[in-house]
């Protein structure tokens, strides 16, 4: 088996998920890129988008962040976003829940989530 | 003497006072266990952006790096954000940050630079009182405990980072309470503006990163959030701090109130019984002369 490379996105008021995985999918505010095990050392600015886990060739999980920044090690990857929602899990009814009494920039994040899933 | 009636009313009043801090202290515990949840889920974003910042710093360019990260050289106004509690009754809580705000202020101004003074919550206002009256710069309420809410933040911090665009201040620091444990708070002063970049230099200076995009220009998007993410972080602590030390002054109110139910109580049994051996006195040398 090849190797693993560990995943920690972090928010602010938790963190939303932290294991290993063959490879991992961030949306680069230069372009989408791929981190493999033992990808060079790389900080990168997030913009809106998905984050796809694989494993065994294919998505494993997904998430839509609010951008963020990567920090890339050839070990790890540390994901901090400001906002960022499970799309595996997320309802359509939650997330109208929250975009009741959202501000601006949040609905405009909530309408995206809604198209991704 | 003491009058028995009198008595008893002290001794049940003392009772009511007892069965409300009892219960405060109560409604503290069951609030601290969630406050301090949640002021822990938040520490590891807290701590990796001051590493990413840190290790960003390290390896910058000092020469035309951001105003946020090195500072302005001259520094003529102080902003300090003072973060206390909405409410009293949490024992040295409000009154400790007040002590150290105004010591902070001193020392500022013996530097010869004037203070600015962002208050949240409504204690700290109160008891600094007429001493900040020309210099508070905002204040803000109801941003503590379970209202703590990223977006409330960002805008807080955006106001401050316009401010500090505008030439309002030059320096930006804050003061709260740091949650250490149930019965430890620690008053800290942290500083935000220019950024705090001590102690996670020499591991991470170590790696050569590429950076997507250029290294100031990510500074530059990240320091902002940096200042969101830190009054975010202090003011989940000060929450668990405030609970905490509502939990321990109410735990002391209640143990007070015992004992002077106690002390209450014997003069109240003692009062009742010298009267009793006075009617019997009474009784009995009435008795006698017949």
């Amino acid at each position: 088996m090849a190797e693993s490379i560990n995943i920690e996105l972090v928010t602010p008021s938790e963190m939303l998920f932290t294991d290993t995985a063959d490879m991992v999918v961030v949306p680069g505010s230069e372009g989408v890129f791929g981190v493999l095990p033992r990808h060079a050392a790389t900080l990168a600015n997030l913009q809106r988008g998905e984050i796809n886990v694989y494993n065994s060739g294919s998505i494993t999980r997904r998430f839509f962040i609010d951008g963020g920044v990567a920090d890339v090690l050839p070990e790890r990857v540390i994901i901090l976003a400001e906002r960022a929602v499970d799309l595996d899990s997320v309802s359509i009814q939650q997330l109208e829940e929250r975009a009741v009494n959202a501000t601006e920039s949040e609905a405009s994040f909530i309408a995206a989530v809604k198209n991704a899933i | 003497m003491a009058n028995l009636k009198d008595l008893k009313t002290r001794i049940n009043s003392v009772k009511s006072t007892q069965k409300i801090t009892s219960a405060m202290k109560m409604v503290a515990a069951a609030k601290l266990r969630r406050a301090q949840e949640v002021a822990e889920a938040g520490r590891p974003y807290s701590s990796r952006m001051q590493q990413v910042i840190s290790g960003l710093a390290a390896n910058a360019n000092k020469s035309n790096a951001p105003e946020l990260l090195v500072g302005r050289e001259d520094v003529k106004t102080h902003l300090l954000i003072v973060v206390s509690a909405d409410k009293g009754l949490c024992g040295g809580f409000n009154g400790s940050i007040a002590r150290q705000t105004r010591q902070e202020i001193n020392r500022l101004e013996n530097e010869g630079k004037s203070v600015l003074v962002y208050m949240v919550g409504k204690k700290a206002a109160d008891n600094l009182g007429r001493e900040i009256l020309n210099k508070t710069f905002e204040r803000i309420e109801n941003l503590q405990g379970s209202n703590v809410d990223y977006n409330k933040v960002k805008g807080v911090a955006e106001k401050i980072l316009l401010g500090f665009a505008d030439n309002q201040f030059d320096q930006v620091s804050i003061i709260y309470n740091q949650f250490v444990n149930a019965i430890t708070q620690n008053v800290v002063v942290a500083p935000l503006i220019p950024a705090n970049v001590v102690g996670e230099q020499e591991n991470e200076s170590l790696v050569v990163y590429d950076y997507e995009p250029e290294q100031n220009e990510l500074l530059e998007l990240l320091l902002p959030r940096n200042i969101t993410t830190q009054i975010f972080s202090a003011l989940l602590e000060s929450s668990a701090a405030e609970l905490a030390a509502r939990m321990t002054a109410m735990d002391n109110a209640t143990r007070n109130a015992g004992d002077m139910i106690d002390s209450l109580t014997l003069v109240y049994n003692r009062t009742r019984q010298a009267n009793i051996t006075k009617e019997l006195i009474e009784i009995i040398s009435g008795a006698e002369a017949l």
